[in-house]
């Protein structure tokens, strides 16, 4: 019994640190209709500079993300003006296919600039434990879902009680419209853009003391982000929470109960069920079937 | 807007026409020149096996510069040519090929990685090159019935274990541990370690608790750790590469388990960055399968570390050591023959003697398989040192692991 | 009844319009230009292992003609359908452990002949995955794709029985001469690109490539057309991959290593989309173009450039450059160019007026004309009995019923949201009803899928014209299926009978001139006429026409009107909905009124006009004034 305890402990903060890296995507797909593959990318580099932070100045990783999250902010505000916002009329598969291309201009730049070596963010709590009777829990886990926790609250905050949380949704909703009442859809997009990079950031920032990283992470980062966020449904930020927490569960369970070999095929798996059986995904919403595609 | 983007197409398709056929005016090299002997090889240099590439690399160049200030071969100066694959199949195809067709290389040297040696060696044998790989131990190699292939270390993988399974077998009931776990990585080097282990430990009566396989790219081993502690192995022995080895030791140190005995391949091998990974403080008593160490007494090492430890200011890792042994192969071999023209003759001469490396006495079966028994090594008082085959070791085995974090 | 003016450009005239017809392709001499130089290239590929032995060349050769194989094949989804698939690396990888699996377990046969069988293998994968996405659209799909060639990765690591796990499998060293030791994969391959071009080619000239980009344009609307979805899209699909997969056993053949890691890279993938959009999605030779781009692109910045990230940089940037400044790809790109220079200071034809239209007589070829005995009482064809939909909370069609009797022109009106166009999405399953029943002659058709109703004889435009713009007016009108067969989909589109037939309905309605416009080119008024030539071709019995005097000029909607009473006395039903009353009140006969989702009231016009209640939810108190100071009826034969 106290093994399934302990497996769901670990399963739930780990999900709570996917939440946060799934956030971000889900933010900008619901936004911008933009599958955003580059989303793994942006998490290693942020990454790669907390462990500089960390290595060079000695501030405590945790602390260090906010400082990332600004950074990353800004990386991503940027890619949106010179990347995404001139194809943002092409079809949507053009979008994946430039975000793409992105994803491997980071993992090349990550490369020259820090090396192609196992990288691991180290303060002194990562290897130690809470214990609650028989179970452990890790504190760099734990520190780190509270963390994601923070940010995803602020997060929702913003989105729901600011007039630039309304002024997303309702870019979201209708682009025409909203330049028509006054807000400026580029400027909102790119900002957009930003806080789901930034959330990318936090995430990085964390699972960098977690796990070891190198540049080329980011493939395996974004087939479990594209899996959360397709199985809570692409553009709802609460599927994108349930969705993370759920995958965290089942990772962990499949590995301890079925065995580790297939623990990684669990997201693959999950995409083709949900897609297959549920396209909307958990929380998602179905189309208008026939409105025209203008 | 349609237009401009068009032009702006067409331009871009136009300067890349160019620049395209520019770089391929400048990239011919120019074919040996009269007075170097080109060796050539491609290493993953960056991707996912670049920690042991750029190892190899560094062993590479240590053999170059030492064969070179030493009279180079048959009179010439070695010229090393060393192309990046990105740890890519593909990539590495295309490098050996270029390197016979392209950069016209009288010998070849291998690469790292059985997933990476195995098509290689298959491009040396079709164009029957003589290839002497320092890793690559995988048994699939030597299925093929390959005819140039040689392999420079002194055990194929399932063999490296061996000796440790030996030693445990032959301690007294008491002391000897009753059961055993066995994680591995699913990689044809780590696995095959494990089984050849696992067979000799349960047939000197340790029973297997624990048998799992985990896939490459997995990074979360708290989940593993916990299903390992709650099986409460005596030996935990861990057939690993370079990241999952210290990850699950650090999981293992999380959860509050630690086994009496541990014993992990390839991680605890590589110096320094195992000490960094894991912690300095925990590798007491760590024990691995290596082939190599720089304290052995074996002829050339002490000025090989030492040219080593010139040029890149560390000692070496067994990646390093091992690729500076395949080049001391392939020098033997042409220095036996006399020339480098004849890479069949090469060959048969490997076959047919035994050469003497710094990772001692290496000699081969006919299909390019060593005979020979790996090196078990342990960590103790903070460094690496070598405890068996009893002939070689430096220090006495100790038979548990007692990290300085255990809880 | 006023005469339309003679329009300026006579409809047979091909001097002034832009584009080439069918007859002056081939005389172009730039298309000559075009088809040496692709018969020289052809030849160089052919010969090239005979004047070279560079094995570094021969290698690259053979990589590219890999990729070339694949893009060629990911043409036919991505290209056509326009489902962009991360996942093609998969068949390659396929076929090269179906060569390799084979040729362990069956030592003694020629490793050769698993090559087709390999194809099969990769035919049936993609028949799987064609099945698995039939629902999924955009970037749901190319998710899947993607999860798709992950999980066929983690698959053949796991299966170690079969595939030997992350050790892989071993191919036998080639045992012939060592001279032309590269041969046999070189042409074996040359000969694998062979086909599948040619295979590509002959569907470019069929209605199944119509199909496709239809239903890549607007997949709902293409159903109605009587394209039957998922059988056009997994057939797509399996064209895409069987050649891929022979080309991907002849590589794991060459290489003499498979395993899950490199035959299964995401790479892989990623450089055969890349050459693709290069080279140009759509178009025949720009597959092959790509491919010999890339690959050598590939080598380049391996050797010269400095290895592993100067790659990324070089594919990443290449693949970002791409899709922003040439999203079309380079063969593409310079045709329009060529056009563009020939077509200089010619006027377009839009402006032009649409033609008178030719009359049905000539057309009995393409359609049935159907013989009515005027005395028998004229039985229902089409029965609407309960029919309800519900969005949500709020119900649209509320258990609405209704009859149209053969033969007839029947009106459908009502106040705006009364769910009129909701009930003609129902009738012809653009969405599926909540309950309710649909008859079309006696059978029962509300369990039938979109174009299964299509092929029964039911046509229906919409009120917001639904055209594909990416393809031709003619093309648009060919792409109707008028029934399913796979016969049916391998009729050349381009030229022969379909072509005709097609052209024929489009001088029907006064369109031929614009045969080679792009659809998305056309005015509103335009494409309703182009609309129901499409309708047309399916040849159907009913046809339902949203609002279609709606938005046009009083003259097109005079000329509606004629070819609607025209086509009824050759023996087509109609069924209209529209707010013009009196186009409707003059043309049908019976009239349905529609309020709140549910029939309030059904009879002859003078029925409807004077009955209360109708009035008071719709018409309109002084719309009898109106109708009374209008009595001269607007439309006559």
């Amino acid at each position: 019994m106290s093994e399934l305890i302990q497996n769901l402990v670990l399963g739930l903060l780990l999900g709570g640190v996917y939440a946060l890296a799934a956030a971000g995507l889900s933010l900008i797909f619901g936004v911008m209709r933009v599958i955003n593959i580059a989303h793994g990318a942006f998490l290693v580099l942020a990454a790669f500079i907390t462990y500089t932070l960390w290595h060079a100045v000695g501030l405590d990783p945790l602390v260090a993300t906010v400082l990332t999250m600004v950074v990353v902010f800004a990386l991503g505000w940027l890619t949106y003006q010179a990347l995404v916002r001139p194809i943002r009329t092409a079809p949507m598969s053009s979008t994946v296919l430039l975000t793409f291309g992105l994803a491997l201009v980071l993992e090349g730049a990550m490369g020259e600039i820090w090396g192609n070596s196992s990288t691991a963010i180290r303060p002194s709590y990562a290897d130690e434990s809470f214990t609650l009777g028989a179970i452990f829990i890790p504190k760099a886990q734990l520190y780190g879902g509270l963390l994601a926790i923070v940010v995803l609250v602020v997060l929702w905050l913003v989105l729901t009680k600011t007039w630039l949380g309304r002024a997303i949704r309702a870019a979201a909703a209708n682009p025409a419209s909203a330049e028509l009442v006054g807000i400026k859809v580029s400027a909102v997009a790119a900002t957009v853009f930003g806080l789901g990079i930034a959330a990318a950031g936090a995430g990085g920032s964390i699972t960098g003391v977690l796990y070891p990283f190198v540049p080329g992470s980011h493939y395996q980062w974004i087939a479990r982000m594209l899996a959360i966020v397709v199985l809570g449904g692409l553009g709802s930020l609460n599927g994108a929470v349930l969705g993370a927490v759920i995958f965290g569960l089942a990772e962990v369970l499949t590995s301890a109960y079925v065995s580790p070999e297939w623990a990684t095929a669990v997201p693959y798996a999950i995409v083709f069920a949900v897609l297959l059986f549920r396209p909307q995904g958990l929380l998602g919403t179905r189309l208008r079937e026939d409105a025209v595609m203008a | 807007m349609w237009h401009h983007s068009l032009r702006r197409g067409v331009t871009a398709v136009a300067l890349a026409g160019l620049a395209g056929l520019g770089l391929v005016a400048c990239g011919q090299s120019s074919g040996a020149s009269g007075d170097t002997i080109k060796v050539g090889t491609s290493l993953p240099l960056t991707g996912e096996f670049s920690q042991p590439g750029a190892a190899a690399k560094q062993g590479y160049e240590i053999w170059e510069q030492m064969v070179n200030a030493d009279g180079g071969l048959l009179g010439k100066d070695v010229d090393l040519v060393v192309k990046d694959d990105a740890s890519n199949q593909n990539t590495i195809v295309s490098d050996y090929n270029a390197l016979i067709s392209q950069s016209k290389v009288s010998l070849l040297l291998g690469t790292f990685s059985s997933l990476l040696n195995l098509p290689a060696s298959a491009v040396a044998e079709k164009n029957q090159m003589l290839y002497v790989e320092p890793a690559g131990g995988s048994p699939e190699m030597f299925s093929r019935g390959f005819k140039y292939l040689f392999f420079s270390q002194q055990a194929v993988s399932d063999q490296q274990g061996i000796p440790y399974a030996q030693y445990i077998a032959s301690l007294p009931t008491a002391q000897r541990p009753k059961t055993a776990a066995y994680p591995t990585l699913d990689d044809p080097f780590a696995a095959p370690v494990v089984e050849g282990a696992r067979k000799a430990l349960e047939k000197a009566g340790v029973k297997t608790v624990y048998k799992q396989t985990y896939a490459i790219d997995t990074k979360n081993f708290d989940t593993i750790a916990a299903a390992i502690k709650s099986a409460k192995p005596d030996l935990v022995f861990h057939g690993a590469q370079f990241e999952d080895g210290v990850g699950l030791t650090r999981a293992m140190l999380k959860a509050g388990f630690t086994p009496k005995t541990y014993f992990e391949t390839n991680a605890p091998s590589f110096g320094d960055q195992y000490a960094k990974g894991i912690g300095a403080k925990n590798t007491e008593g760590v024990t691995f399968a290596v082939s190599y160490s720089p304290e052995a007494k074996t002829p050339g090492n002490p000025e090989f570390v030492a040219a080593f430890k010139k040029k890149y200011g560390e000692l070496p890792a067994e990646d390093a050591a091992d690729a500076y042994a395949a080049g001391e192969v392939l020098a033997a071999a042409v220095k036996g023959v006399g020339s480098a023209d004849d890479q069949t003759k090469l060959a048969d001469w490997l076959r047919g003697h035994t050469v003497q490396t710094i990772l001692g006495p290496l000699k081969w079966d006919k299909t390019g398989a060593p005979i020979g028994s790996y090196l078990i090594g342990q960590w103790q008082n903070g460094q690496a040192r070598i405890v068996l085959p009893e002939a070689a070791a430096t220090d006495k085995i100790k038979p548990t692991w007692t990290p300085a974090g255990a809880q | 009844m006023n005469t339309p003016r003679r329009p300026r450009s006579a409809p047979g005239a091909a001097g002034t319009p832009k584009g080439m017809n069918a007859a002056t392709k081939t005389t172009d001499p730039v298309r000559w230009v075009g088809r040496g130089l692709v018969a020289l290239a052809g030849l160089l590929l052919v010969c090239f292992p005979l004047l070279s032995d560079d094995i570094y060349y021969q290698n690259m050769i053979i990589l590219s003609l890999v990729f070339a194989v694949g893009a060629s094949g990911l043409s036919i989804i991505a290209g056509y359908a326009g489902y962009i698939s991360l996942g093609q690396g998969a068949f390659i990888g396929v076929g090269g452990y179906t060569i390799g699996v084979l040729a362990t377990k069956v030592p003694g046969a020629s490793a050769w002949w698993w090559v087709p069988v390999a194809g099969v293998v990769g035919g049936l994968l993609a028949l799987v995955l064609g099945l698995v996405s039939l629902r999924s659209r955009g970037p749901s799909f190319v998710i899947i794709t993607v999860a798709f060639l992950f999980l066929v990765q983690v698959i053949a690591v796991n299966w170690v029985s079969l595939t030997g796990g992350t050790a892989g499998v071993t191919l036998p060293l080639p045992t012939w001469d060592r001279d032309i030791l590269n041969w046999p994969f070189h042409y074996a391959l040359v000969a694998i690109l062979a086909v599948q071009l040619l295979m590509a080619w002959w569907i470019r000239r069929t209605k199944l490539r119509m199909g496709l980009i239809a239903i890549r344009e607007d997949e709902t609307k293409a159903a109605t057309i009587g394209i039957n979805l998922p059988v056009e899209k997994v057939i797509a699909f399996v064209a895409s991959s069987f050649f891929v997969g022979m080309a991907g056993a002849v590589y794991g053949y060459y290489l003499t290593f498979i395993d899950p890691r490199g035959m299964f890279s995401i790479l892989l993938s990623v450089q055969i989309v890349l050459a693709l959009l290069i080279g140009g999605k759509a178009s025949l030779w720009g597959p092959v173009l790509g491919a010999f781009i890339i690959e050598p692109l590939n080598e380049i910045a391996n050797n010269n450039l400095g290895g592993g990230n100067t790659r990324l940089f070089l594919f990443g940037g290449l693949l970002v450059a791409v899709v922003i400044f040439l999203p079309q790809g380079i063969l593409p790109a310079i045709e329009e160019l060529i056009d563009k220079a020939r077509n200089r200071g010619k006027a377009g034809l839009s402006g032009a007026r649409i033609g008178t239209g030719g009359s049905l007589a000539s057309l009995t070829a393409s359609l049935t004309i159907a013989e009515r005995e005027p005395d028998a009482a004229p039985r229902p064809l089409l029965e609407v009995n309960g029919l309800t939909k519900s969005f949500g909370g709020f119900t649209a069609v509320d258990g609405a019923s209704l009859v149209v009797p053969e033969g007839s022109i029947t009106g459908l009106i009502g106040p705006n949201g009364s769910g009129k166009t909701t009930l003609f999405n129902l009738i012809d399953d653009t969405i599926r009803a909540d309950s309710g029943e649909v008859r079309l002659a006696g059978e029962r058709i509300d369990g039938l899928p979109s174009w299964s109703r299509a092929h029964r004889g039911l046509g229906r435009t919409f009120q917001i014209t639904r055209l594909f713009g990416d393809l031709t007016v003619l093309e648009n009108v060919v792409a109707a299926q008028r029934s399913f067969s796979l016969a049916q989909l391998g009729r050349i589109a381009v030229s022969g009978p379909e072509a005709s037939a097609a052209e024929e309905l489009l001088e029907y309605v006064g369109m031929r001139a614009y045969r080679d416009q792009k659809a998305r080119a056309l005015s509103y008024g335009q494409q309703k006429m182009v609309e129901l030539a499409q309708v047309l071709m399916l040849d159907p019995k009913l046809i339902l026409l949203d609002e279609p005097a709606g938005g046009i000029n009083p003259v097109l909607i005079d000329r509606m009107g004629e070819m609607i009473r025209e086509l009824n006395s050759y023996g087509k039903t109609f069924l209209i909905v529209e707010h013009n009353m009196p186009f409707v009140l003059g043309l049908c006969d019976p009239v349905h009124v529609l309020s709140r989702g549910r029939t309030m009231a059904s009879g002859t016009p003078e029925e409807i006009q004077a009955d209360p209640a109708v009035i008071d939810a719709y018409l309109g108190d002084d719309f009898l004034l109106d109708a009374a100071a209008d009595t001269e009826p607007k439309v006559s034969l």
